[in-house]
């Protein structure tokens, strides 16, 4: 019996020290390089950088199936902004000075964004924007560490106004939410359509979050537009065309509305409202392209969910991952360097590359009307034709004014 | 008459639904600074935790009429125990006690609805859905519908302060506590019963408001502002005044949003309060001496 003990006791701990040996062999030879999410996970935007994980592990759980990035396990390390420049800073700061990241995906409001812009500068970490457009990002706050696929105001002014124009009503309100991206795209728009011979009926910014929108219909009523083009997102667009459309505006104006006004996923539960609004988006699961189906069917495998626009972050790692392997090092400065000008296939619309001069990648735009809570789409824009011209250095607002021009 | 109908018409009656909710709340307040003499700052609060009870409520009974019941009697309750347990102890101190008191409580109520629901914004569905084309223009039911609960419900409270002993009672306890306490009067139950009632008519314009606004921690903190400018508006203890404020301040607010961007409007409203305690500080039918 005593013997037997004995023998217990030494197989078990043979067992115990083979299994830590086999494990501590493992964690030594497996190597890691981490990568941060950072953007909004609650609150108004969460619904945004909710799904922009869901695009980041996408790509990662590829990447990782095929050995990684240089050999090494890539590892996603998430943070919550807040919604809100302040954390954003000190979230990157942490996310690069702590964690060590090589790469930073964020975040998902352009305030938070264009504050994030800063940090990734200064300690030289590359910056992939697949969510935020405000319009100084690729002009005055532009740097070298620093890359998007999300079209930004400019972009999307260019590749919506002109419709408006011709398709929809030359007498336009535009409805803004008042924060870096409302205020870009509002903007933006204004110039836009004014330059092609429209005229803007009025203006309004409403906060971010903002919960009743009622005090602001008074102003859009007393100017009686042809079109109320809206720029808000997330939750703020929920709300809003809730309440529009409870005050009968739904009906009364033809709507349009920005790239990121609401995510396929909250459509279905406003269809009503939202019927006829003319939407620009770069991405739909509605769209018959043969890419795009192909990326929302692998999307949608995984997470049981449409993929939409945010899904601009699976191509940041991918893009990333891509440099890192052209140049074989994580090195900041060579994957900038590598990332001008890149190409590259199987991104969620396909082939897409990244125009040198400003980092922006160049992508074609479509646009989309809202039909029984469905994307379809009536119009493609090609992004050579939407990009506009680099102005890297250069003030995109120079000699904008917000003033009421009145047309005679 | 075309900006009449389309234009005035809709802002008078948004400020008319915005006035009588607000004037729920406002009134609460006003009863309690008329007891204890010092603002209840958690009173914000109260209101949350009125559109809270009413989702938890609702999330166990798929009725919003039955959270319209179970939430301000909830509060109310809670309420009660605040009142015994925390605010009883300090009625023979300096009002400043009573101020941080509920500062303090303010804290531990909208750190507790974060822990317990967390942060993130919730909806109530209205219990009335649709619209009314009316005058040529088109209005939500259910905003109509809280203009006609609201004011029912204000008619319903001046009934009982002016027509019931329990009322009556009230409102002496609000002019002299101690001549009514000479009077054989159980005045400690007639403050908790105030507070009590305090709490729910807030907890009750929570849930009402909270198809509108949504509901999330930080709701109370928004609404108080208003809810004290009303107060001091009407005059610091006076029950009707906060009532004819909180319209005025809700039609104020929303015609002017008609020359002037709403973010403004709120800046507009502050100044209206300051001139008013600058001219009158005592409000428009406060008591000579609350602030002077």
């Amino acid at each position: 019996m005593k013997r037997t003990l004995w023998l217990a006791m030494v197989v078990t701990v043979l067992v115990v020290a083979s299994l830590a040996l086999v494990g501590g062999g493992t964690f030594a030879q497996s190597k890691v390089v981490k990568i941060g999410d950072l953007g909004s996970k609650v609150g108004v935007f969460e619904g945004y950088g909710k799904q922009a994980t869901m695009a980041i592990q996408l790509a990662v759980e590829e990447l990782n199936a095929k050995g990684g990035v240089l050999g090494h396990k890539i590892e996603i390390i998430t943070e919550d902004d807040d919604t809100k420049p302040g954390p954003s800073v000190r979230k990157a700061e942490k996310l690069i000075l702590q964690d060590d990241v090589k790469l930073l995906v964020g975040a998902v409001s352009s305030g938070a964004t264009l504050a994030v812009m800063d940090v990734t500068k200064k300690h030289k970490v590359i910056h992939w924007n697949a969510v935020s457009c405000a319009e100084f990002m690729r002009t005055t706050k532009f740097h070298k560490y620093y890359f998007s696929n999300q079209p930004d105001s400019r972009m999307q002014a260019n590749g919506l106004a002109k419709y408006i124009l011709d398709k929809m009503g030359k007498r336009v309100y535009i409805f803004y939410t008042d924060y870096a991206m409302g205020q870009s795209d509002g903007r933006q728009f204004k110039t836009a359509i004014e330059k092609l011979g429209g005229e803007i009926v009025g203006v309004a910014g409403a906060p971010l979050d903002t919960k009743d929108f009622s005090p602001w219909f008074g102003d859009i009523n007393k100017t009686n537009p042809d079109v109320l083009f809206v720029a808000f997102a997330g939750t703020d667009s929920l709300r809003l065309m809730t309440q529009l459309h409870s005050f009968g505006m739904t009906k009364k104006y033809k709507m349009a509305g920005i790239d990121c006004f609401l995510l396929q996923a909250d459509l279905p539960a406003i269809a009503e409202p939202m019927e006829g609004f003319v939407q620009l988006n770069h991405f739909s699961p509605y769209n018959p392209d043969k890419d795009m189906q192909a990326f929302n069917a692998k999307y949608k495998n995984r997470f049981g969910t449409d993929a939409n626009i945010t899904s601009g972050s699976y191509d940041g790692v991918k893009f990333w991952a891509a440099a890192v392997e052209k140049v074989k090092s994580f090195d900041a400065d060579k994957v900038s360097a590598a990332l001008e000008g890149m190409c590259l296939d199987g991104t969620h619309v396909g082939r897409q590359c990244i125009r040198k001069a400003d980092h922006q990648v160049v992508m074609d735009m479509h646009l989309y009307r809202i039909e029984k809570g469905k994307n379809v789409p009536i119009a493609k824009i090609a992004g050579s034709d939407s990009i506009g011209e680099p102005m890297v250095g250069k003030d995109p607002v120079e000699g904008f004014s917000w003033e009421i021009k009145k047309k005679k | 008459m075309d900006y009449l109908v389309a234009i005035l018409l809709p802002q008078l009656l948004h400020g008319l639904v915005f006035g009588a909710a607000l004037g729920l709340l406002a009134l609460g307040l006003t009863v309690i600074f008329g007891l204890l003499g010092v603002m209840n700052f958690a009173h914000g609060e109260l209101y949350m935790l009125g559109a809270y009870a009413g989702i938890a409520t609702i999330g166990l009974t798929q009725s919003f009429w039955v959270a319209l019941i179970a939430a301000p009697l909830l509060v109310g309750a809670l309420g009660v125990v605040t009142e015994v347990t925390t605010l009883r102890p300090l009625y023979h101190r300096e009002p400043l006690y009573g101020l941080i008191l509920t500062f303090g409580l303010a804290l531990v109520f909208r750190e507790g609805a974060r822990q317990i629901w967390g942060g993130e914004i919730r909806r109530v569905m209205p219990p009335v859905t649709g619209s009314t084309d009316m005058l040529g223009m088109t209005y939500p039911n259910y905003r109509l519908f809280l203009l006609a609960i609201s004011s029912m419900l204000l008619l319903a409270i001046w009934l009982f302060f002016t027509k019931t002993r329990a009322g009556i009672l009230v409102r002496a306890a609000v002019q002299d506590a101690e001549m009514l306490d000479g009077l054989g009067v159980n005045v400690p139950r007639v403050f908790t019963f105030s507070f009590a009632g305090s709490a729910a008519l807030a907890a009750l314009a929570g849930l009402l408001l909270a198809p509108i606004f949504t509901v999330y921690p930080q709701m109370g903190v928004e609404m108080i502002l208003l809810a004290f400018i009303v107060v001091i508006l009407g005059g610091m203890g006076s029950m009707g005044g906060s009532v004819v404020a909180a319209f005025v301040i809700g039609i104020t607010q929303s015609l002017l949003t008609l020359w002037m961007n709403p973010q403004r409007v709120a800046i507009a409203i502050f100044g209206i309060m300051i001139l008013v305690l600058i001219v009158r500080p005592r409000g428009f039918f406060g008591r000579e001496g609350v602030l002077e």
